[in-house]
């Protein structure tokens, strides 16, 4: 069915598809950056294909797609070793956004795929053509960083305005945090591993948080 | 645009007429606009999502929806866990119905690697899943009235949904955090006794659907306040990104169980109840139904459910019984990989999709083939509705902000992850 799909794109925009392939019964189709928006607006309007449901946009960091290995958790998560990183060099492109396109009344489904290089992360955004993909390119932007220009709101989503980064790019560490209570009142104060029992010196196990014009032996 | 109107500004310079024409007094009151913040923990808004609103006197003229208070990384989350440490983030999505998250979840990762569960788990998994669902629709309906004021209503709701909760508890060992399906099948079989048990819940369950439907669906104040509020055309609701009961009350016939049927929804008699008007009370009423669906597709199930075993033996994606791990080599293997690595789901990339309470719950997973999932990232059905509220919300007044925002049944888990 979704062949139908792909030789339809093939005849009226043949410059537009880079490739196209099966996988696990799902049918994607790769085009390019300049032409998302007018396969996007043919798919949804040629009666054949009628796909009117924009169910997901999601976006994928390719950076540790070959050097993450095996493990789950904080104890078998593994990182491949520098040499092994080193010998593959960076992935580019790096991002993938994917379109999950569906038809309501037809019931098929295709996947619109793009693909980008970390120093030009910009896609057209396609609000004008479904409302719901406001909500899903402010949550792309949020989550990964990428720009969807022409987007008439691009904010936050989920993360507050204040937080620096993109959470669910690779390179973002689970651990770091950015706690939203701003410390700028005390510009003198320290994190970090405090004094022990036995004096300034001695470092305690656990986080220590303190002043650092405060003498450190006068803590209880 | 919280300025004042220039009439505004006149009418509280001009001196008050002592015998205003009585004309005037049917014209509309020139007023300024006020901001008002609804949430994030107003106990009208279930879950912690705060609603921006700009009024005109009770009208609303602008809504912004904020969300983001609930959370909680799951796809950062899960890309730091082994696929089964993934099934219990998966509960908290959407705590009202957590076995159909497992099941979406786990048939999407079943999808990418390629095998199906046996028959009996499917079996199972249907059952689980459809008294899920029915708990999430009792609640919803029942929640519907409990803010507009109709207090033992709910609670005939919550007596259903109670009955309900605990056969799911019977059988999994929990109400709400169940993470009872496996890859390649389910964690617990039927305890003995509870086939019997929900022959008997559920013509209670229907009573008491009956019975909510006999105190709202006739009631005066309830059809007033929901009849022709928050109307979303077909079209547009689907434009909007709508699935699930939202979308069918707007008249489109979707339904992921028919339309694309997995398990065994194909082998099953049910009717899927689709609206005309696309409101408020046509939601209400498609979630009803619904659970009488739910119900007949249970005692269905129930009745075909063969013997047999509840996960597949292949050690290789399901943990070898405890019998082969304490007296065979391969077993103890076995258990030492599939816990330390994970299972190795070959590298690919998938949207695997299902029929939520609240529409098609899809999950788009990418793995690396390592032990743990490269990428997931969950297709909430409440996503797209939540943000659609603004568009439901025009030309409303605030009070019709209450029955809206519970008939679209935003879960916070689920939207905010």
């Amino acid at each position: 069915m979704a062949q139908a799909l792909i030789d339809l794109l093939k005849e009226k925009l043949p410059d537009a598809i880079v490739s196209s392939h099966t996988h696990c019964g799902d049918e994607v189709v790769v085009v390019k950056r300049e032409q998302l928006v007018d396969v996007i607006k043919l798919l949804r309007d040629e009666p054949a294909a009628d796909l009117k449901l924009l169910a997901q946009i999601a976006c994928v960091d390719l950076l540790t797609f070959a050097t993450e290995l095996t493990g789950g958790g904080s104890i078998a998560s593994q990182e491949a070793p520098a040499y092994l990183k080193a010998s593959q060099g960076p992935r580019e492109p790096r991002y993938q956004v994917a379109y999950n396109l569906a038809s309501v009344k037809k019931k098929h489904r295709l996947r619109i795929r793009v693909e980008l290089r970390s120093d030009d992360c910009k896609v057209p955004t396609i609000t004008s053509l479904y409302p719901t993909a406001d909500w899903w390119e402010r949550y792309c932007w949020d989550m990964m960083g990428i720009e969807f220009s022409g987007h008439p709101n691009l904010q936050r989503l989920l993360m507050y305005p204040e937080f620096v980064g993109h959470p669910l790019r690779k390179d973002y560490p689970i651990q770091r945090r950015q706690p939203l209570v701003h410390e700028h009142d005390f510009p003198d104060l320290v994190r970090g591993p405090g004094p022990g029992p036995g004096g300034a010196g001695v470092p305690m196990s656990q986080t220590h948080v303190g002043r650092k014009n405060v003498d450190p032996n006068t803590y209880e | 645009m919280t300025q004042k109107t220039q009439a505004a500004q006149a009418a509280d310079t001009a001196p008050v007429a002592l015998n205003p024409d009585p004309l005037e007094l049917d014209d509309e009151l020139p007023s300024a606009f006020s901001k008002v913040k609804l949430g994030p923990s107003h106990p009208a808004t279930h879950g912690t999502v705060r609603l921006n609103m700009t009024l005109d006197g009770e009208k609303i003229v602008e809504c912004i929806p904020e969300i983001g208070f609930l959370h909680r990384g799951f796809s950062k989350s899960s890309e730091n866990a082994t696929w089964h440490q993934v099934l219990p983030y998966t509960d908290r999505l959407n705590y009202v119905s957590p076995i159909l998250n497992n099941v979406g979840y786990i048939l999407a990762v079943e999808k990418l690697i390629g095998i199906t569960d046996t028959e009996r788990s499917k079996y199972l998994r249907v059952i689980g899943g459809e008294i899920s669902r029915m708990c999430d629709h009792l609640t919803c309906v029942s929640a519907i009235g409990l803010e507009m004021g109709a207090m033992s209503a709910f609670l005939y709701g919550v007596e259903a949904r109670e009955m309900l909760w605990d056969r799911v508890a019977e059988m999994t060992g929990a109400r709400m955090t169940t993470s009872w399906t496996r890859i390649g099948g389910v964690a617990t079989d039927t305890p003995p006794g509870w086939i019997e048990r929900v022959k008997e819940t559920l013509p209670r369950v229907l009573e008491l659907t009956d019975e909510l439907d006999k105190l709202f669906s006739k009631n005066r104040i309830f059809v007033d306040r929901t009849r022709g509020i928050g109307v979303i055309g077909a079209d547009e609701a689907v434009s909007w990104g709508f699935t699930g009961p939202a979308l069918r009350a707007s008249g489109v016939d979707y339904d992921v169980r028919k339309a694309h049927p997995y398990l065994v929804y194909d082998r099953m008699e049910f009717e899927v109840p689709v609206g005309q008007r696309g409101d408020t009370f046509d939601r209400y009423l498609c979630r009803l139904e619904e659970i009488r669906q739910s119900a007949r597709i249970v005692t269905q199930a129930i009745e075909q459910m063969p013997p047999g075993p509840i996960i597949i033996d292949d050690w290789r994606y399901a943990l070898p019984p405890k019998k082969d791990v304490f007296t065979s080599i391969e077993g103890v293997m076995a258990h030492f990989k599939l816990i330390m690595e994970g299972i190795h789901v070959p590298a690919g990339e998938v949207y695997g999709f299902t029929e939520g309470s609240n529409g098609e719950l899809g999950f788009h997973i990418v793995s690396n083939g390592a032990g743990k999932p490269y990428m997931i990232q969950v297709r909430a059905p409440g996503f797209p509705i939540v943000g659609a509220l603004p568009r439901l919300l025009q030309g409303h007044s605030l009070g019709d902000l209450i029955p809206i925002f519970d008939s679209i049944n935003m879960i916070g888990g689920e939207v905010e992850q």
